[in-house]
């Protein structure tokens, strides 16, 4: 029987406790993974891992995702080693190219970013191997002996971030899961399909690869309740996702380059007065538990294994999570 | 008045609803962050193993909300009739 899971994201721009708290009552209600986002205007990943990891027992948990612009993969490797040691098996690390719109506000361009995935990659795990021999490649370099002075205990699966089809390939060919960041059923076929075809140019099997639709996501009581949260977050996506993706749903980069402007100088109300309703509809996954369940059972039908609820989860963080561990969740975990 | 002698001044029967409803003040409050990290992780110690709702729970749920949104505080006391615990919590008010 095909594997199904859940996961959920969780942004650290709360306090870590209320992080932590959502964490427990995730794990509670029957969720497989916790992915925390890695962005440096909110709070440490890692440091929001290890306090979940502490109160937690059974959920596994790493970066969703963390980027190799801003840490380089030597780093990577070694947060998510020791985190392993805080919470044993149950590491898991996501990694991709980045956001573009904060990559930006930092000066860093998101050069090369297939080359640049691919070899944080294979350093992250020739650093969890432990390695002895250096690294060589164009973008990444590590000296013979550049190694832990600890032994790593479990396997840490990889998951690569992916939007666009080279990167979705990439995906398939060298993570132990893919990440993809769609919502729209459409969209999540598509990549699964680049995803399959990179696993099978690898010489790999699919079975061995969790695909996971990494969507936004929000769910409420009413339809109109649960659309207004996922707003801001599809203001994001909108701005960050590569022409091809905004062609297809019919948005015009104009539009999107005039979002990412207003978002990058902090001009809310521009930004989120932008996005419509066929907006969200492309890039999230929102409605009453009925209307979300339907829409899961068909994101599954396209071949995923894993379904992540991101952010904003629903209008209230606390009631959405119950809401979906009641009322969608057995849905799935009984069939 | 310490938040113990309190929380035994509330009837058992309400524990678990009163829980809830404190617990929903603390993670909208704006106040949040003044809440000392030693409460917050007493009750991230007592949600982990579903013991809010316990008298132990109620002790440091009631004192973090508080802290966190004193307002809100006298509100769920309010709508839970508990007069004589709002005033006992808030000696001026009487």
């Amino acid at each position: 029987m095909m594997m199904r899971s859940f996961g959920i994201e969780f942004v650290p721009m709360e306090l870590y406790w209320r992080t932590t708290y959502y964490s427990i009552q995730a794990e509670r209600l029957g969720y497989d993974n916790i992915w925390i986002t890695d962005h440096f205007n909110n709070r440490n990943v890692y440091v929001s891992l290890a306090v979940i990891a502490n109160y937690t027992d059974r959920i596994k948990l790493g970066p969703g995702v963390t980027n190799p612009y801003l840490v380089h993969p030597v780093m990577t490797a070694q947060s998510v080693a020791s985190l392993n040691e805080v919470a044993p098996g149950r590491v898991v690390c996501g990694i991709g190219a980045g956001d573009r719109t904060t990559l930006d506000m930092v000066g860093v361009e998101m050069k090369a970013p297939l080359r640049t995935v691919r070899e944080a990659v294979e350093v992250i795990r020739r650093q969890l191997a432990r390695e002895k021999g250096g690294y060589e490649g164009r973008v990444f370099r590590t000296a013979a002996g550049a190694r832990f002075n600890f032994k790593v205990q479990n396997p840490i699966p990889i998951y690569v971030g992916a939007q666009g089809p080279k990167m979705l390939r990439l995906a398939g060919a060298i993570g132990d899961g893919a990440l993809i960041n769609a919502s729209h059923p459409d969209d999540i076929r598509e990549a699964v399909r680049h995803i399959r075809r990179g696993v099978e140019r690898a010489g790999r099997r699919v079975e061995d690869v969790d695909i996971a639709a990494y969507t936004s996501f929000s769910v409420a009581e009413s339809e109109k309740k649960a659309r207004k949260p996922v707003i801001p977050v599809v203001a994001y996506i909108v701005a960050g996702s590569p022409p091809s993706i905004l062609e297809k749903h019919g948005v015009s980069t104009e539009v999107a380059d005039q979002i990412r402007s207003d978002l990058a100088n902090r001009r809310w109300g521009e930004a989120f007065g932008a996005v419509d309703s066929d907006m969200i509809d492309a890039f999230a996954v929102c409605g009453t538990p009925e209307q979300c369940t339907e829409k899961i059972d068909a994101l599954f039908k396209t071949g995923i294994t894993q379904f992540v609820t991101g952010s904003p989860l629903g209008p209230n963080v606390r009631g959405a999570i119950d809401l979906f561990g009641r009322e969608v969740l057995p849905h799935f975990k009984e069939s | 008045m310490s938040y113990r002698e309190l929380v035994k001044r509330i009837p058992h029967a309400m524990y678990e609803r009163l829980s809830e409803k404190l617990m929903d003040v603390l993670l909208e409050a704006k106040g949040g962050g003044d809440v000392p990290s030693s409460l917050a992780k007493t009750i991230l110690y007592y949600w982990q193993r579903d013991q809010l709702a316990s008298e132990a729970g109620l002790v440091n749920l009631l004192q973090a909300v508080e802290i966190a949104d004193p307002e809100g505080a006298t509100a769920v006391l309010d709508e839970f009739g508990l007069e004589e615990v709002k005033l006992a919590l808030r000696p001026a008010e009487r």
